[in-house]
């Protein structure tokens, strides 16, 4: 159980988009869904793209006590560089006046990450063996600025210790080992497969199902219609049965895991008791 | 502590009647809001939830998204019955994302303008190149895309540097609205779109011989 702040802000920041509102519909979601469980003061989004951004943060709270959770799938260039500058943090604690800033990890980071993709997974191929199953984790390259594809292969090592899936494996757009070639090197009668990725979008609506083949080529861009892809499971492709999830950012427990950062924050930063 | 809700019923008590391009009529049994231009209008599909305001905000009447959630283009034809002043926060967070706050902090001396050499000055990454921009390119495109009629309602506080105001927007455009019943809507530092913005007139700029 969260023990609740009544006193304090929480602030979840997200990438957001000047395209389309998929990129930050999980974040405003799970922000609804916790000032619906009244457990902070006031809770806000906060976005680098969109409104409200990252600069009106200091302004759009009314607590001194703020806690700021990145709701990013890694560490990286946003968590590292663009929040602590747009918010002018100094450090996990940022003391300014009145004010106190904690700056928490990013969601991605929690260990219970793994649970939620090993819930997903379950979920997309319900009554399917997993001994019988090839598990695959889809992220981004390691092109990107950041450490999305070091946190999808720790994810990958998580699941695989655990056992109960057959096999598992990383999979990417463009490298290897890529999503186009699935049925190259998974085993198994049934696939599963989950982007790692904090929002739907073009990713998960149409680049990731064409190169699976459960999908064509759309002339125009993504759209919230998109979701008829998450439909159609399970697929008969290249003669196995394949189930494709929508990305684990949308998932509803997103919610306590950014809490459970908040809890983290405070015990790794508690400060030492008076003797 | 600030009480931002708090004050929002202080301004709608004081006889505060619109925020944007939203009408405010408050009532026994709560609020109700309305796009201003559907003010006469009584075919007006009818909401009751606060979080029916986030759909409406998000694309315009065309079904285009909306990224800058102060663009002129907020889609008509809704109204919005409220029982609480909650529910109306809520409801105008997702209109005016944290223009509440902003207008508060203004009103208390709080609220710090940014001018945008030091905005740019800051940006890394892609962004950095933004710096290159010259003030005229900059007021040129400021003058372009703010601009009330098409671009963005809010009211911009700060220069393009400290002795270097905008020139190509009318003097109303430049400080806060003090028009009666209006909450003003406050730009206190250039948004991400606008640095977009100046980095495709930099890229545009050096792509030519
Ligand atoms: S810079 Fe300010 S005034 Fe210009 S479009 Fe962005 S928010 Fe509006």
């Amino acid at each position: 159980m969260f023990s609740a702040k009544p006193e304090s802000a929480l602030v979840v920041v997200g990438h957001g988009s000047t395209v389309n509102p998929d990129s930050s519909a999980p974040t405003l979601d799970h922000v609804q869904e916790l000032r619906r469980r009244g457990v902070f003061g006031e809770v806000h989004a906060a976005f680098w793209k969109e409104e409200p951004s990252l600069r009106q943060v200091p302004y759009l709270v009314d607590c001194d006590e703020i806690y700021v959770v990145p709701n990013f799938i890694s560490e990286g260039y946003f968590t590292r560089t663009v929040i602590p500058r747009e918010l002018e943090l100094e450090g996990a604690v940022t003391s300014r006046g009145p004010r106190k800033i904690h700056y928490c990890e990013p969601v991605g980071s929690h260990p219970r990450m793994t649970e939620l993709l090993l819930r997903r997974a379950a979920e997309i191929a319900p009554g399917v063996p997993p001994e019988e199953t090839s598990l695959l984790i889809v992220g981004h390259g390691t092109s990107l600025n950041d450490n999305s594809a070091v946190a999808a292969k720790r994810e990958v090592e998580r699941i695989a210790a655990q056992g109960r899936y057959a096999e598992v494996f990383n999979a990417y757009m463009e490298e290897e080992p890529l999503i186009a070639k699935w049925d190259e090197f998974t085993t198994r009668p049934n696939v599963v497969v989950v982007p790692f990725f904090i929002a739907d979008g073009l990713h998960s609506y149409e680049d990731i199902p064409v190169l699976l083949g459960i999908a064509e080529t759309s002339a125009g861009a993504a759209s919230a219609s998109e979701q008829e892809v998450f439909r159609g499971n399970p697929y008969s492709r290249r003669g196995r049965t394949l189930f494709y999830a929508s990305a684990i950012g949308t998932e509803p427990l997103f919610a306590d895991l950014i809490l459970e950062q908040v809890t983290a924050f405070d015990a790794a930063h508690r400060e030492p008791a008076l003797a | 502590m600030r009480d931002s809700t708090r004050a929002l019923a202080e301004w709608i008590a004081a006889g505060g009647r619109q925020i944007g391009e939203v009408l405010i009529e408050a009532g026994d049994a709560g609020f109700e809001l309305r796009h201003y231009a559907d003010r006469a209008r009584d075919d007006l599909v009818l909401h009751e939830r606060a979080d029916a305001a986030r759909a409406i905000a998000t694309f315009d009447e065309a079904g285009r998204f909306r990224p800058l959630k102060t663009a002129p283009n907020l889609r008509r034809g809704w109204r919005l019955r409220l029982g609480s002043l909650s529910e109306l926060r809520e409801a105008l967070d997702h209109l005016y994302p944290a223009m509440i706050g902003v207008w508060l902090s203004h009103q208390r001396g709080e609220l710090q303008a940014v001018d945008l050499r030091e905005t740019l000055a800051r940006q890394t990454g892609m962004y950095r190149v933004t710096q290159k921009i010259t003030d005229s390119q900059a007021d040129e495109l400021i003058g372009r895309f703010c601009r009330s009629e098409d671009g963005c309602l809010k009211h911009i506080l700060w220069r393009i540097d400290t002795d270097r105001p905008v020139t190509t927007l009318p003097p109303d455009k430049l400080r806060p609205a003090v028009a009666g019943g209006f909450l003003p809507l406050l730009c206190h530092e250039a948004c991400n779109l606008l640095v977009a913005q100046a980095r495709e007139v930099v890229k545009k700029c050096e792509a030519k011989p």
